[in-house]
């Protein structure tokens, strides 16, 4: 590349990175001043500062509740969807039983039914028994990744066969092959997938706005933007959005790498 | 197939058995899962484009009404204003967030100091959530805010005219990054003897992006203009948070309407029915896109 060329990119590059950084810069500038007035361009000067709005935030129970709703919303769900997916892959690579090639097809194919349209049946579903205002109602709907079984079964179907049946001539039965051998083998595509579960149910925002009516079952977004309606000074509402995005960006600098590999899973984000 | 192959082999009865034992095993692993799919995802799916034609009351009952609630939607003028919205919306997104995932792939190309560094900030956008991109963005577009303290434009989300450029803008804010990454998986495929050929050919950087460079990405830009379609076309998150659908109804969605109907008026049949016709639309963009991949594979 010539020296001019050089030069040309590295202008676009840096352009490129104040549009991708502003708003982030914005975002925490403006959860750090004090007083009401927020306006262009003074707001955006890195100083005053002042920690009110992240006193105000971290005083307010609603805040630190809908911060726990959300903890136990990812976590859970998380750790069910890596489980269960797992052991669906498993069955779906290793173990076969009839119609499982059909089963796993029609799985692959429900991706492209609009997540929209089964809204309101699950809605009642849930309502039916119970589960309004329910973790078991907030969770339960999301376990069913398509994504995380698909992509699971294609990286257990890619482990060498000597292993399993190794592991079989020992006398292991299925649970500890599964327990002792898949999963462990399985850890890097479990982190990667892990990562992108977590990050979509930390996000999610129309099915817990459906499903948790009430305050105290809100989640961090739900409560967030239900926050807008109400008179909230704007440096509050944007340091709970820095708090709400705060571990999203640390789970985010543990797992670029794989980010950047599995770049085919970011469309599991709505 | 399991009877072809019975009988090919001809198993001896304990062999039988345990591979009947091994059918059930596998069937019991993906048991959870099997489960969750068939209730949530398969039933919900069916009983969504089913409850379309019936009148749901509040308490769950269900009254079978035909194709009534279809013939109020399409005499339904906020239907026709909200598909507007989203076609509008769509059409508007899906080549700017793709034209700006190519120039952000082309500058994070190959290999140079901090690259790594620049692929990660330019992904940062779309891990973040939708409702705290939509915080910081309601203050970017607002009065107070830099857009309107350059432009003098006032606030763009009062506006029944910026209200959905704005919203444009924020979600090619928060999608470039994945497109990014799948035209730089693309980009990462062409040869570099064939670039190098070209530079030395003479070959100008424009002629190199127009004859070398666009025909590679094609699939993947083809693949990305359907999955953006996809999404956009479902847009509601942003909405919700930023503008509600106003001003008026000049931001209002079809997700919108449906959530509408199903979650503040509770007519589920209705909704069901806008639930319907989003399903349709999608099946007509796989289908395209199943059509245009058939016919280049040939």
């Amino acid at each position: 590349m010539t020296r001019n060329a050089r030069i040309w990119r590295w202008v676009a590059l840096l352009g490129a990175l104040v549009i991708a950084v502003f708003p982030f810069y914005a975002m925490v500038v403006l959860s750090l001043k004090p007083g009401q007035s927020l306006s262009f361009p003074e707001a955006l000067a890195p100083w005053p500062l002042s920690i009110h709005a992240y006193d105000t935030v971290l005083s307010d129970g609603r805040i630190l509740r809908w911060l726990a709703n959300t903890t136990i919303y990812s976590v859970v769900s998380t750790v069910i969807v890596l489980l269960i997916s797992a052991m669906a892959a498993y069955a779906f690579a290793r173990r076969r039983f009839p119609g499982s090639n059909a089963v796993f097809w029609v799985i692959i194919a429900m991706m492209m039914v609009p997540y929209h349209v089964t809204l309101i049946p699950t809605f009642m579903i849930v309502a039916e028994f119970g589960g309004v205002n329910q973790y078991w109602g907030l969770i339960v709907p999301t376990l069913a990744n398509a994504q995380a079984i698909f992509l699971m079964r294609q990286f257990i179907a890619g482990l060498p066969d000597e292993l399993f049946e190794a592991a079989r001539i020992d006398g292991a039965g299925e649970w500890r092959v599964f327990a002792t051998l898949v999963l462990p083998l399985c850890k890097p595509i479990l982190a990667t997938l892990g990562v992108f579960v977590f990050l979509w149910h930390w996000n999610d925002y129309l099915w817990p706005l459906i499903i948790a009516k009430s305050d105290a079952m809100r989640t961090l977004t739900v409560g967030l933007a239900s926050m807008q309606q109400e008179v909230v000074p704007l440096s509050v509402l944007l340091a709970g959005a820095t708090l709400s995005f705060l571990p999203i960006f640390v789970a985010y600098l543990f797992a670029q790498r794989s980010f950047r590999q599995g770049s085919s899973m970011a469309g599991i984000k709505g | 197939m399991n009877q072809m192959m019975a009988g090919a082999s001809a198993p001896t009865a304990p062999r039988r058995r345990r591979r009947h034992r091994g059918m059930w095993i596998g069937l019991a692993f993906a048991a959870p899962a099997l489960i969750l799919f068939v209730v949530f995802r398969v039933f919900a799916s069916g009983a969504g484009l089913g409850l379309s034609l019936f009148s749901v009351g509040v308490d769950g009952s269900a009254i079978w009404v035909g194709l009534t609630n279809f013939v109020r939607l399409f005499a339904d003028p906020v239907f026709w204003g909200s598909l507007g919205v989203t076609v509008l919306y769509t059409v508007l997104t899906v080549p700017l967030s793709i034209g700006a995932s190519f120039l952000f792939a082309l500058l994070v190309r190959g290999k140079f100091r901090g690259v790594g560094f620049f692929r990660s900030v330019f992904f940062l956008p779309t891990v973040t959530s939708l409702v705290v991109a939509a915080t910081i963005f309601i203050w970017i577009f607002s009065v107070d805010g830099p857009v309107s303290g350059m432009l003098g434009t006032g606030s763009w989300l009062a506006s029944p005219q910026l209200v959905v450029p704005a919203l444009v803008i924020v979600s090619i804010w928060v999608r470039f990054g994945y497109g990014m990454l799948i035209l730089l998986a693309s980009l990462n495929e062409i040869p570099e003897e064939i670039e190098e050929a070209a530079r030395l050919d003479g070959a100008r950087w424009r002629h190199q992006v127009r004859w070398i460079i666009l025909p590679h990405v094609r699939p993947a830009i083809f693949f990305l203009a359907i999955t953006e379609t996809a999404v956009s076309f479902q847009v509601f998150d942003l909405i919700n948070v930023m503008t509600g659908g106003g001003p008026g109804r000049s931001s209002y969605a079809l997700v919108m309407f449906l959530y509408d109907q199903g979650f503040r008026y509770f007519d589920f049949g209705y909704a069901s029915a806008i639930g319907a016709v989003l399903f349709v639309i999608a099946l007509a963009f796989a289908l395209v896109q199943h059509l245009v991949i058939g016919r280049e594979k040939k």
